[in-house]
């Protein structure tokens, strides 16, 4: 072997020392990548290879009481498109000519941030046979573009019992934050509004899942592991489909009515049925109402915004229930129970009613409705004619001798609070007191005493009293029935997917009003007057059951009188609660009684429906 | 030579250097299988070939081993001007793959001369500096190596085929060293050094995908689905490996296609995936004992220029391992530099058996 001279032999040993250092380095790395970081990595490899696909679980169906389908669901032929993919314009302006949709439209479903920008959006349902075989043939046109069979909540009779069912629309944000312990996506459709709010839980059943092995290019390799979707359990309303469609139609027929008779705003109104042994409502009406289907597929903004209008006069609203006015005349009967109970008049007590009343002295004289006078009222008549000279006198004596005595028998009737219906966003309604006049005029020091006026005004179910039709026919229910308020609800089953039942509502009480039965018994003796020589007499003549109810003129400042009408029937065993409110719409006598008549017409399959309206201009 | 017994002959058989080869070729060709298995149509096309050119680097390196390496020296002019010539040819009838312009056609396949142009270099620049006995003191010898090597390190850049320039920088800087590069010198030369890279900066003269592929090496999470895809997927790889790996064959992220280029210039992700730290590690260490074997070697080589050759193979391979295997872990920038044995590619496999054969012949003649 030849001897180089020692400083090559030192270089080649140096050069061996850097390659034990590189080879260190590498060797390091590697440790730091497998060993120290192999669990991170092994996730992301997982994720990279593994998709969980989601099978929607189909929706309950909802039925009326009688098996009737309120809504089902129907298959869809549907255009998805993956928004990463449809970066290309040419696409996209093909897309929208072939749909007939503007691009920004387009642009606007895909926008959604937040969801996976790998999932297909759909951007438009109920596509033509012949649309859907154009994408599938030029699929090479459409890349990112797919077209689907999905199911869409079907709509048997367009917009009957709109507000009841609600509508469907995507999760949003907040929803989905609130919910997180459940199995929301975003992008799912869920219950918006109505019983398809209410019962989310029952109707959306449990999602299934896919786990799918892809390849780079997300081609599907095999599938993992799979669990099948468990469809949603159907649910049976109270509501009983026919008398939901006389209700609505006579809603309508009123507001029409009140047009004719000169009551031009008069625009919007609402009606229900309910049982008052059970609380079960039979029909609830709003008006004007929706399309829910409107909502299959994502309503646009500028329907949204429509239905959103003022001039559209806001039809989501559930006038039932969501909305609050002054009562008027049909709150004297409770005005009358609590003049009884408190002892400031006996059943026997007269007044003199000149149409006029100065109790509070010349200065705070009040007026009847009838202004000439109905003359020597008792408190039966004073209730049949609804002569408020005889409850400006209870709420008077009431407030001087008992304070707040008269509100103490509003929330008797849990008025002010919400009735419990198995419904979103019902409102309380307001019983004025002291307390919250001081508070409500927070800001005007000289409002916020609380006068006699005030308990006068409350007597006559005027002033600051507010309540929702839903919350007079659960006063006029226990009235009926005797004194017991009941929960008021539009749940009736629980069925499976297979129609087995699993859940049956009870009906629940909310509480018994501790008047003696006597006393009742004399208050429905007296609104069955309204009917036979009352306020009513005209809407039921010849009405062939026998009612017992209360007519209500409402004054709402700067706009026309709101007619209000309260019933129950049979008067011997009440099985109807009928409560009539039409906004702006004259008198409760002449525009909500005769649609109340119908209503019940109805019920009872009388066909002759009675008069539209009737000349009455009592309150 | 005098005649000695049959077992004599072992003595001039270096078997721990052809064990290592033969073990890395293997587990290479195996690998290869696994990264190509799932490709459609036939799962043994790639394998197939590779065997092909494992058996034809075969040949070349008994052919070179029984050569006397220091004819190399004597026609180290012609050989010269032919990697000249070759890397001429390249640019005027070469293949163009991916925007680069780098094979020939010679029928069943295609040869990339810049692999030619590593050994070549390393043939003809230690007989430039055993010419010089090892020593180059002077700053004007210096230069003279500069001129000699950029002439195929401009053509091979040009093509552009910047991962073969660097194999023949790092090859250069490797000879140098050994060849008592003074430290002064090797100031200057990282000097140099330095203006290039601000000059190519200065300039744009990076490609955008070059450009990209820095950047990515710089911040790895930039560009996900770019540049970075590749780099991230094959961390991704590596990493989920874990100690043991996933098992031979098993690798979703590579059998998945995950990592693109996994058979070339990503094989190590597949190992790193498939067969874990341990098996990882075992290359490495096959990787450590052929690069010092060739150092060892270099070391009882009989001459100066058998020492530089051997010192030249060796520095490629090191220079090689430590690029690839570091660009799929994240740690040096992503550079098409194939794995000596391992990555799929005929000419890089004839290419490093005939580097083997070199160290065989050097080992054989180390007594003279």
């Amino acid at each position: 072997m030849v001897r180089f001279d020692d400083s090559i032999q030192k270089r080649l040993a140096i050069a061996g020392v850097i390659v034990i250092i590189a080879f260190g380095v590498l060797l390091g790395r590697l440790w730091t990548l497998q060993i120290i970081a192999g669990e991170k990595y092994f996730e992301m490899a997982e994720s990279n290879r593994v998709r969980t696909v989601s099978i929607s679980a189909s929706r309950g169906v909802i039925y009326d009481r009688n098996g009737e389908i309120l809504v089902n669901n129907r298959p869809s032929l549907v255009v998805t498109v993956i928004p990463s993919e449809l970066k290309n314009k040419d696409v996209l302006l093909r897309l929208s000519e072939l749909l007939d949709m503007v691009p920004n439209e387009i642009e606007e479903k895909l926008e959604d941030k937040k969801v996976d920008p790998l999932k297909p959006r759909t951007i438009k349902y109920d596509i033509n046979e012949d649309t859907a075989v154009y994408i599938k043939e030029h699929s090479a046109d459409f890349l990112g573009v797919e077209v689907k069979v999905e199911p869409v909540r079907n709509y048997s009779t367009s917009t009957v019992a709109a507000h009841v069912l609600g509508y469907l629309g995507e999760i949003s944000e907040d929803e989905f934050e609130k919910m997180k312990d459940k199995d929301y996506k975003l992008g799912d459709l869920i219950g918006k509004s109505g019983t398809e709010k209410q019962y989310e839980e029952i109707l959306c059943g449990v999602r299934g899942f896919q786990q799918l092995e892809v390849d780079a290019s997300g081609k599907v390799i095999r599938i993992l592991d799979e669990n099948e979707s468990v469809a949603g359990n159907n649910l049976q309303l109270t509501i009983d489909n026919n008398l939901q469609l006389a209700t609505e139609k006579s809603l309508q027929e009123a507001i029409k009515a009140a047009n004719k008779e000169g009551y031009k705003d008069a625009n919007a109104g609402a009606a229900l049925v309910m049982n008052p042994n059970t609380g079960e409502i039979l029909a609830m009406a709003s008006y004007p109402t929706f399309d829910p289907s409107l909502f299959t597929g994502g309503i646009s903004s500028k329907q949204w915004a429509g239905l959103n209008d003022e001039t559209s006069g806001f039809p989501l609203l559930n006038r039932t229930m969501m909305c609050s006015y002054a009562p008027g005349s049909v709150f004297k009967p409770i005005t009358y129970l609590a003049g009884l109970m408190e002892g400031v008049i006996s059943y026997n007590s007269t007044f003199n009613c000149t149409g006029k009343w100065t109790g509070m002295g010349e200065s705070w004289a009040r007026y009847c409705w009838k202004r000439s006078g109905h003359g020597q009222m008792n408190l039966s008549s004073g209730l049949s004619n609804s002569c408020d000279v005889v409850f400006y006198e209870i709420g008077y004596k009431l407030y001087k001798e008992k304070g707040e005595k008269l509100q103490k028998w509003a929330r008797e009737f849990n008025l002010g609070s919400k009735t419990g219906i198995d419904l979103p966003s019902e409102t309380k309604g307001r019983v004025p007191d002291k307390a919250w006049k001081k508070k409500f005029n927070e800001n005007y020091p000289e409002y916020q005493a609380w006068m006699p006026g005030d308990t006068v005004n409350l007597a006559i179910g005027q002033g600051d009293l507010l309540t929702s039709p839903l919350q007079i026919a659960s006063v006029y229910s226990a009235i009926a029935n005797g004194g017991t308020v009941w929960k008021p609800h539009l749940g009736k089953n629980v069925l499976t997917a297979e129609g087995e039942e699993i859940h049956e509502f009870k009906k629940e009480k909310v509480l018994d009003i501790p008047v003696p039965k006597t006393i009742i018994e004399k208050l429905q003796k007296d609104l069955r007057r309204v009917i036979v020589d009352g306020t009513a007499k005209n809407a039921f003549a010849g009405f062939p059951i026998k009612v017992a109810g209360k007519t209500g003129t409402s004054q709402v400042k700067s706009k026309d009188d709101f007619a209000w009408f309260a019933c129950y029937a049979p008067l011997d065993k009440p099985q109807y609660v009928v409560v009539v409110l039409i906004e702006q719409g004259g008198h409760g006598g002449s525009i909500a009684a005769p649609a109340a008549r119908r209503i019940l017409a109805a019920v009872h399959d009388i066909p002759s429906t009675g008069p539209v309206t009737v000349l009455d201009r009592s309150r | 030579m005098k005649k000695h017994g049959v077992f004599e002959w072992f003595r001039f058989i270096d078997f721990s250097l052809i064990a290592i080869t033969t073990l890395l070729v293997v587990y290479g060709n195996l690998m290869v299988y696994s990264a190509t298995r799932s490709s459609q149509g036939d799962p043994f096309f790639y394998l197939k070939k590779q065997i092909i050119f494992t058996l034809l680097g075969i040949l070349v390196a008994v052919g070179i081993a029984l050569l006397n390496y220091n004819w190399f020296r004597h026609y180290m002019v012609p050989l010269y001007i032919g990697n000249i010539a070759l890397l001429l040819l390249v640019l005027l009838i070469g293949l163009t793959t991916y925007g680069a312009t780098r094979w020939i056609s010679i029928g069943f396949f295609n040869l990339q001369p810049s692999e030619l142009a590593k050994i070549i270099l390393i043939l003809t620049l230690s007989a430039v500096l055993a010419d010089k006995k090892g020593n180059i003191g002077k700053i004007s010898e210096l230069f003279t190596v500069f001129a000699y090597v950029g002439l195929p390190l401009l053509l091979i850049v040009v093509q552009p085929d910047l991962g073969t320039g660097l194999v023949l920088v790092a090859i250069t800087l490797g000879l140098l060293f050994i060849s008592g590069l003074k430290w002064q010198h090797a100031l200057l030369i990282f000097g140099i050094v330095v203006l290039v890279i601000f000059l190519i900066f200065q300039f744009n003269l990076l490609k955008e995908y070059q450009m990209s592929r820095l950047m990515v090496f710089f911040n790895s999470s930039a560009d996900p689905l770019g540049a970075g895809y590749n780099l991230l997927q094959s961390k991704v790889a590596i990493g989920s490996g874990g100690f043991l790996g996933t098992g031979l064959f098993s690798g979703t992220q590579t059998g998945l296609k995950f990592l693109p280029v996994r058979h070339a210039d990503f094989i190590f992700s597949v190992v790193g995936e498939e067969l874990g730290f341990l098996g990882s590690s075992f290359l490495l260490g096959l990787y450590f004992i052929l690069i010092t074997r060739g150092l060892a070697i270099g070391a009882s080589a009989g001459n100066l220029y058998g020492t530089l050759v051997a010192v030249g193979i060796s520095s490629m391979w090191l220079f090689q391992v430590l690029v690839n295997v570091g660009m799929t872990m994240g740690i040096m920038p992503i550079t098409g530099i194939p794995l000596p044995f391992f990555s799929y590619g005929g000419s890089s496999m004839l290419i490093n058996f005939a580097g083997v054969g070199l160290l065989l012949n050097i080992y054989a003649r180390r007594f003279k």
